[in-house]
């Protein structure tokens, strides 16, 4: 009478099969996909290059800036770049659907550009990257950390060392 | 003779698939075998099926980064199937090399031997986004014919 049971569940649940293409997937929220880069959170140290087992990431200094590509055809899905960046800005999405056709195999590229500016302090030209204030205590303000941002390296330190601390 | 252009208009064909394992490490094989054995996937239901023979064959999944030893199996067995095929490369080692993308052992990008019709990135890539390669792929089939 076995079968039976499962002819009776079958009817109820329907079958298993996933709908998908005929409708929309399964998808976890977890799921390691495509590469997703925010520029204004990149801190700019290119550890995510350095870790990446597929060399899919590259960046590049170009006259405005600092340029960010991952190219998803070479990418392994592997989640390094995410579990090294300090900062997320890179992160993994769980976009799975990469299917395209070959024509259009080198536009499939996670593109970002850190720019340029001028230091608000000394005026010399440096990329607007994320300033690491991951130690600075106590925390900055919004207001301490736009002023911070808008300084190069060097000036940052400086800025960081005479910030005036009420104790 | 007016009649022939219609009827292949009108009858919807059904391809044949065929896998080439161009030295993949055989995670995409595993992911192709799942989507066309288990019921939770079944890619049959879009009117293919895998064949053992290059001479059936419609579309063909390619998978691995063309290894430098499978090289000439690879392109003999392409050369046997027959036209108009479609191919679409399963996994990022077809199409870029992947992860043994510049290694010595591989020839990687594949489409400098193969013409390349679909591209389906993942490492492996999941049944589902498969799937979405075949479909790609009778879209274009259907075309071809
Ligand atoms: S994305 Fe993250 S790891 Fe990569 S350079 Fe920017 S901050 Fe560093
Ligand atoms: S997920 Fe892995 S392979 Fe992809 S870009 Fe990040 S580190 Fe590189
Ligand atoms: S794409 Fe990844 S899973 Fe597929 S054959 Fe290459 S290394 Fe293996």
């Amino acid at each position: 009478m076995n079968f039976l049971t499962i002819f009776a569940r079958n009817l109820r649940q329907g079958p298993q099969t996933e709908a998908f293409p005929l409708g929309p997937a399964f998808t976890p929220e977890r799921l390691r996909g495509r590469i997703e880069f925010k520029a204004e959170s990149c801190e700019g140290c290119r550890i995510c290059e350095r870790v990446c087992p597929a060399n899919a990431i590259r960046f590049a200094k170009t006259p405005d800036g600092m340029t960010f590509d991952c190219w998803h055809n070479t990418c392994v899905f592997c989640g390094n770049c995410e579990f090294y960046c300090p900062t997320d800005a890179i992160h993994q999405t769980n976009d799975w659907d990469l299917t395209h056709v070959n024509a259009d195999k080198f536009e499939m590229v996670e593109h970002g550009l850190i720019p340029n500016q001028k230091c608000a302090d000394c005026g010399a030209t440096a990329l607007n990257t994320a300033p690491v204030i991951k130690n600075a205590k106590p925390p900055l303000s919004d207001a301490e950390y736009a002023e911070l941002r808008a300084r190069c390296p060097k000036c940052r330190a400086k800025y960081l060392k005479n910030r005036k601390v009420p104790s | 003779m007016g009649l022939i252009p219609d009827f292949k208009k009108i009858a919807t064909r059904s391809p044949w698939l065929y896998r080439i394992n161009a030295g993949s490490c055989n995670g995409c094989d595993v992911e192709m075998a799942t989507t066309a054995l288990i019921p939770r996937y079944d890619v049959e239901r879009l009117g293919c099926q895998y064949c053992g023979s290059p001479k059936h064959a419609d579309i063909v999944l390619i998978s691995g980064p063309l290894t430098v030893r499978v090289k000439d199996a690879v392109l003999r067995m392409f050369d046997e199937i027959p036209e108009p095929k479609v191919t679409v490369a399963v996994g990022v080692c077809p199409i870029s090399g992947g992860i043994f993308r510049e290694s010595y052992a591989v020839l990687a990008p594949i489409d400098q031997y193969i013409p390349i019709d679909v591209n389906v990135p993942g490492c492996p890539p999941r049944p589902q986004a498969i799937i979405a390669g075949v479909a790609k792929a009778i879209e274009i089939w259907r075309e071809r014919l």
